[in-house]
């Protein structure tokens, strides 16, 4: 952890244009909740359903792949990541601030609004906004992990992105079950349904599975890109 | 010191060194339209990666591929199974998808690197103006999307001619789906580009457009899905119209051409055909004038 790097690594994602995508999908979050509030579909179910397809679905990877990518893709693209590299501090410290910053981020940005978002349709019925603010704060943390790493990896990062989570978890997860397990949603959701009672929360993975997976990736991702991060080779554009 | 030296060889053109070679241009002068043009096709070819690294290639490949799919598998079940596959008209609906981040990861492309180094003032010293940069840009866009999109519908009409299905052949709905191929295209091509003109970094503006998408489309299922379960038909068809799919499903394919729709519910009917119209032609001309005042703005600095 460097306080310097990790200073300068908030500047850049919350001081420019990308703070109010990082605020749009929260706010399209609570917005939905209070449409259903006052349309009078607060009930249980539709909480769920809306945690579930919405805030896990669409809000989490999407912050996710923002703040993932945005704490050091920008920086690739640009070239000035060289100034970075070239100071004294080791590379897999650079990782990791990074990804605490980009961690911090989502989980900031998603865990609020999802607690705020339930809470206001249903209170604390049934440990669902416990539960699912619990989700999001470990999933948000995984897709940091992954989407950081892919940030390092590729300059596609944020397409590759794009296409696992609406691709593999979205379409190929609803098709086929046993991509489930590898879904860092799904994992969410196991997590969300183990604080949470509430009956219409079924999750087909063992939470054993789902701690482990998500701390395997998590931990594995920012490893991963510190190595990367220290055989470094800046590529031209295209 | 000059006199010393014996009489100078025959004079060489002086100033030699100077003259690099720029000849003077006496060819035909094309204009403003071939220039426009000639910016089209090269966005066009850029779209798809090609003049640009292998590695730009593949993902637009790729989604090509995947758009395929379900044209081959359709052909293949009308040859062995005599069945029919895939309907023409919600064929961009199911595999909504692949668009969506078709439109997300090549429109920052178009726009991202012009204005990221600040080169428009150079497309503008041409006689180029500015209704002309913004027109191919979106032109280039606009024919990848259908190009993405009618390859198929068209491949699995003529696979459909050939296998000679037991039948009329649906004619009238192999011409509504490419009219809803072409709206479409034109719809997310004018919202994709104008989203991704307002950031120069090619990664937030992939991120931005695919939020888009994400947003309408959630939002769309999320708030009808809920109207329906509250059994108000008539307002979750209007919510269904928020996402860009459905929105050109209501509007050209039902609405135009009176297909059956494909989205999730029913759409609004009489005047809701109208005003599913107006919204799409609206989103398109508020796209336009977003675009044109995003430029103006950047060709001044």
């Amino acid at each position: 952890m460097n306080g310097v790097i990790a200073g300068i690594t908030y500047r850049a994602l919350l001081g420019r244009r990308r703070v109010w995508l990082l605020v749009l999908l929260p706010a399209v979050l609570l917005a939905l909740a209070v449409l259903l509030r006052v349309i009078g579909a607060d009930g249980e179910r539709a909480t769920v359903e809306l945690l579930r397809t919405f805030a896990i679905g669409v809000m989490l990877p999407l912050l996710g792949v923002i703040a993932g990518t945005g704490v050091i893709a920008p920086e690739i693209d640009d070239g000035t990541i060289v100034h970075l590299l070239s100071k004294p501090i080791s590379r897999p410290v650079i990782a990791q601030t990074k990804f605490l910053v980009a961690a911090s981020v989502v989980a900031a940005f998603a865990t609020v609004p999802t607690f705020a978002a339930a809470y206001l349709l249903i209170g604390l019925e049934a440990g669902v906004a416990s539960g699912f603010a619990l989700a999001a704060l470990v999933g948000g943390v995984a897709y940091a992990a992954v989407f950081m790493l892919l940030g390092v990896v590729t300059r596609h990062a944020v397409t590759i992105g794009i296409i696992y989570a609406v691709i593999w978890e979205g379409v190929v997860g609803n098709f086929v079950p046993g991509a489930r397990r590898y879904s860092v949603q799904q994992w969410a959701q196991t997590v969300a349904d183990q604080v949470s009672s509430s009956a219409f929360l079924t999750t087909d993975i063992g939470i054993g599975f789902a701690v482990s997976a998500l701390v395997v990736v998590s931990v594995g991702a920012v490893l991963w890109a510190g190595r990367r991060l220290r055989s470094f080779s800046l590529t031209g554009d295209e | 010191m000059s006199e010393s030296l014996p009489a100078p060889p025959p004079p060489a053109p002086a100033g030699v060194i100077h003259d690099i070679g720029y000849r003077h241009y006496d060819g035909p002068r094309l204009g403003r339209g071939h220039a426009a043009a000639a910016l089209a096709v090269h966005s066009l070819r850029g779209v798809f990666g090609l003049g640009r690294t292998a590695r730009a290639k593949i993902i637009p490949f790729v989604l090509f591929g995947i758009m395929m799919l379900p044209a081959v598998v359709s052909i293949a079940m009308m040859a062995i199974l005599q069945e029919r596959g895939v309907r023409y008209t919600e064929y961009a609906i199911v595999m909504q998808a692949i668009p969506a981040i078709f439109l997300a990861s090549q429109s920052p492309y178009t726009v991202a690197p012009d204005l990221r180094f600040r080169v428009l003032p150079l497309y503008l010293s041409r006689p180029v103006t500015l209704w002309d940069y913004v027109g191919a840009k979106l032109a280039a866009m606009t024919a990848a999307l259908f190009l993405l999109t009618a390859v198929p519908l068209t491949v699995l009409f003529v696979g459909e001619l050939v296998v000679d299905m037991p039948g009329a052949v649906r004619t009238s709905e192999y011409l509504a789906g490419m009219a809803g191929a072409l709206a479409l295209s034109v719809l997310l091509a004018a919202l994709g580009v104008a989203i991704a003109s307002f950031t120069p970094r090619r990664g937030l503006g992939v991120a931005a457009v695919i939020a888009f998408y994400l947003l309408s489309t959630g939002v769309s299922t999320a708030v009808g899905r809920v109207l329906e379960q509250a059994g108000d038909f008539a307002a979750a068809s209007w919510a269904w119209l928020i996402s860009p799919f459905f929105l050109v499903d209501a509007a050209v394919q039902v609405g135009v051409f009176g297909m059956d729709g494909s989205g999730p519910g029913g759409y609004p009917e009489g005047v809701g055909v109208a005003a599913a119209i107006m919204i799409m032609v609206g989103l398109i001309a508020l796209s336009v004038v977003a675009l044109i005042a995003r430029y103006r703005k950047a060709a001044s600095r």
